[in-house]
């Protein structure tokens, strides 16, 4: 691919709600220390904090790629997990499957995959039942939209 | 670029470099280099946690003394109402007023009124903000520093209104010149500060405009000063006008420092101070969490203002003493509601200019090579030993792999890589005389 800059890959264990959030806090800091503009930045930990978040909840274990160029950041999602029977459904605003264990600490509101697309340029899931989940997200970084 | 001024200054030869600021140093801003101090102004956030760690009281706050104030023909002062938590539990706000005047200050300014329009200001702006939430209070230099530094995308989130003592500022001016035909700049408007981090936002406001104050003086440098008058009990003070006014007790009605806002949802407003807990809740609100929240009051220090570092009575005394104020507070008399309201319709509160991310990144190279150089530190990191003993002079194993892939060090720093190093800090720390039992000489 040209273009590209940077490539970096961080592993996500499922079920670990002590570490949950560590990796978009580790992008927050290495974007900031690239001194990429800080309303993009804002929107691509976003992204990464739900799609983390997603692993941690549902999947057993999942990789979070992210690569960055000159005009974009793109982050690709794979996790080991249960996989979506309904993707239509899982994207609506508010639609949840977490248990009240994962809402006592104030997760799962069915905000998570609506509002990684909100905040993506390009934005597809792919998803079998009973193998896992791919999330591929694409933010651009002139379009504040 | 601007150069950036700093709430405290560090005395090069009272340093002994032994690196307790350093180490306390949250955004990892001072390094120690040939067994001194030193600063990268970019990342200091005027916390003045490096103040209170220095054993050898190297670190001092920059605030203006009272002698400088001769060169103004009128000079009023402006108090944080932290101010008159630090005294007996009998001494009033009106006695501290007086004696600011015996002081030496012309007139106490009656800072409530201030305090009272930028929380309506607040609750106003709250109310009809279309988002991002939660808005963050921008009263506390540190915080709003720590945003732009640490947290940029979070700097919009800021909210967009002038802090009480500038708007104090701001009505000194227009009021003693109009009522003394005095030129704005021969009046003194001084804020008697509980922290250096409000000294150094009167020197350089972080929105980069000129501040409507003239400067600030710690309350810890004229506590002795008012406790003495406070005790002298001193009953033939002068009755002019400025002194009536202090003892009917109107020019203090009370102000929180922390402020209270009975008019914004109990349910979306959250206070919180210690600049741990801040930075624990940027993190979540930059991942796009506490979005219940509207408006988010921070104070780098713990306890707010009353435990401001240039404070000197014990937080829980002050705030006990405040509690002790606030119970005791007068009901705001007609002419401050009045003055309230006729103020409020003709002032505006808005901030003068945005406030900006400070980053230093963007300003070398570009994203090319600034992936590069961070290429560069990863590697050199992984040849370091990890333990963060501070030796080579960073904080952190981290730091000096980032400071010498921006080439602000060398690798051979690290006492693990070069022995010569071990040679050279026992060159610059062998100073007072040591045990002389197993001393290897030297």
């Amino acid at each position: 691919m040209t273009g590209e800059l940077l490539r970096e890959s961080y592993s996500i264990q499922g079920r670990n709600f002590d570490k949950a959030g560590e990796i978009s806090t580790e992008i927050k800091v290495l974007l900031r220390d690239l001194g990429i503009d800080a309303a993009f930045a804002r929107r691509v930990v976003i992204v990464a904090f739900e799609a983390e978040m997603n692993v941690v909840m549902y999947a057993d274990q999942g990789t979070l790629t992210l690569v960055l160029t000159e005009g974009d950041i793109s982050l690709e999602v794979k996790d080991e997990g249960p996989g979506i029977p309904d993707i239509e459904l899982a994207m609506k605003e508010g639609y949840s499957t977490a248990s009240d264990e994962m809402r006592e600490m104030g997760f799962g509101f069915g905000m998570g995959l609506a509002n990684m697309k909100k905040n993506s340029d390009d934005f597809c899931i792919e998803s079998e039942v009973g193998k896992g989940t791919q999330v591929f997200a694409r933010i651009r970084l002139n379009s504040n939209g | 670029m601007v150069k950036l001024k700093h709430g405290f200054k560090i005395d090069t030869a009272k340093c002994d470099g032994r690196m307790h600021c350093m180490r306390a140093c949250p955004t990892h801003a001072i390094r120690v280099k040939n067994g001194k101090a030193h600063l990268i102004p970019e990342l200091c956030i005027d916390c003045g946690s490096c103040l209170q760690a220095c054993p050898s009281r190297a670190i001092s706050a920059t605030t203006v003394s009272l002698a400088e104030l001769d060169r103004f023909k009128f000079k009023v002062a402006v108090a944080s109402p932290a101010l008159f938590t630090q005294f007996g539990i009998n001494d009033t706000p009106a006695q501290v007023g007086r004696a600011l005047l015996d002081l030496g200050f012309d007139a106490v300014w009656e800072y409530a009124v201030d305090i009272e329009l930028v929380n309506r200001a607040i609750t106003d702006c709250v109310k009809s903000w279309p988002g991002p939430f939660p808005l963050i209070s921008d009263s506390c230099p540190v915080v709003v520093r720590l945003v732009q530094v640490a947290y940029p995308s979070m700097v919009d989130q800021l909210i967009p209104i002038e802090v009480p003592r500038e708007i104090a500022g701001r009505e000194v001016k227009r009021r003693y010149s109009r009522e003394l035909g005095l030129k704005p700049e021969e009046i003194a408007a001084i804020y008697i500060t509980p922290c250096q981090a409000k000294s150094i936002s009167i020197l350089q406001p972080a929105e980069e405009v000129k501040s409507y104050l003239d400067g600030a003086i710690g309350i810890s440098e004229i506590y002795n000063d008012i406790l003495y008058r406070l005790r002298k009990n001193d009953s033939n003070s002068k009755g002019d006008a400025q002194r009536q006014a202090i003892d009917s007790g109107e020019l203090f009605h009370w102000g929180n420092p922390e402020g209270e806002f009975p008019n914004l949802s109990r349910e979306h407003y959250l206070p919180l101070s210690g600049l741990t807990d801040v930075i624990k809740i940027f993190d979540d609100i930059e991942k796009g969490r506490l979005t219940n929240i509207e408006f988010l009051e921070c104070h780098a220090c713990r306890g707010g203002c009353v435990g401001g570092n240039l404070t000197v009575e014990n937080l829980y005394v002050a705030r006990s003493k405040e509690l002790h104020l606030k119970a005791n507070m007068p009901q705001p008399t007609p002419e401050f509601e009045r003055e309230v309201a006729r103020r409020y319709d003709g002032e505006d509160f808005t901030i003068r200019s945005s406030i900006r991310p400070r980053s230093f990144a963007r300003d070398v190279g570009d994203l090319r090579e600034r992936v590069m150089r961070r290429k560069r530190g990863e590697d050199i990191l992984k040849a370091l030993p990890l333990l963060n003993c501070g030796l080579c002079g960073a904080p952190s194993c981290k730091d000096l792999a980032e400071d010498v892939a921006w080439g602000r060090a060398e690798i051979s720093d690290c006492v693990f890589l070069s022995k010569s190093r071990i040679d050279r800090l026992r060159r610059i720390y062998k100073k007072g005389p040591r045990p002389k039992k197993g001393q290897p000489s030297s």
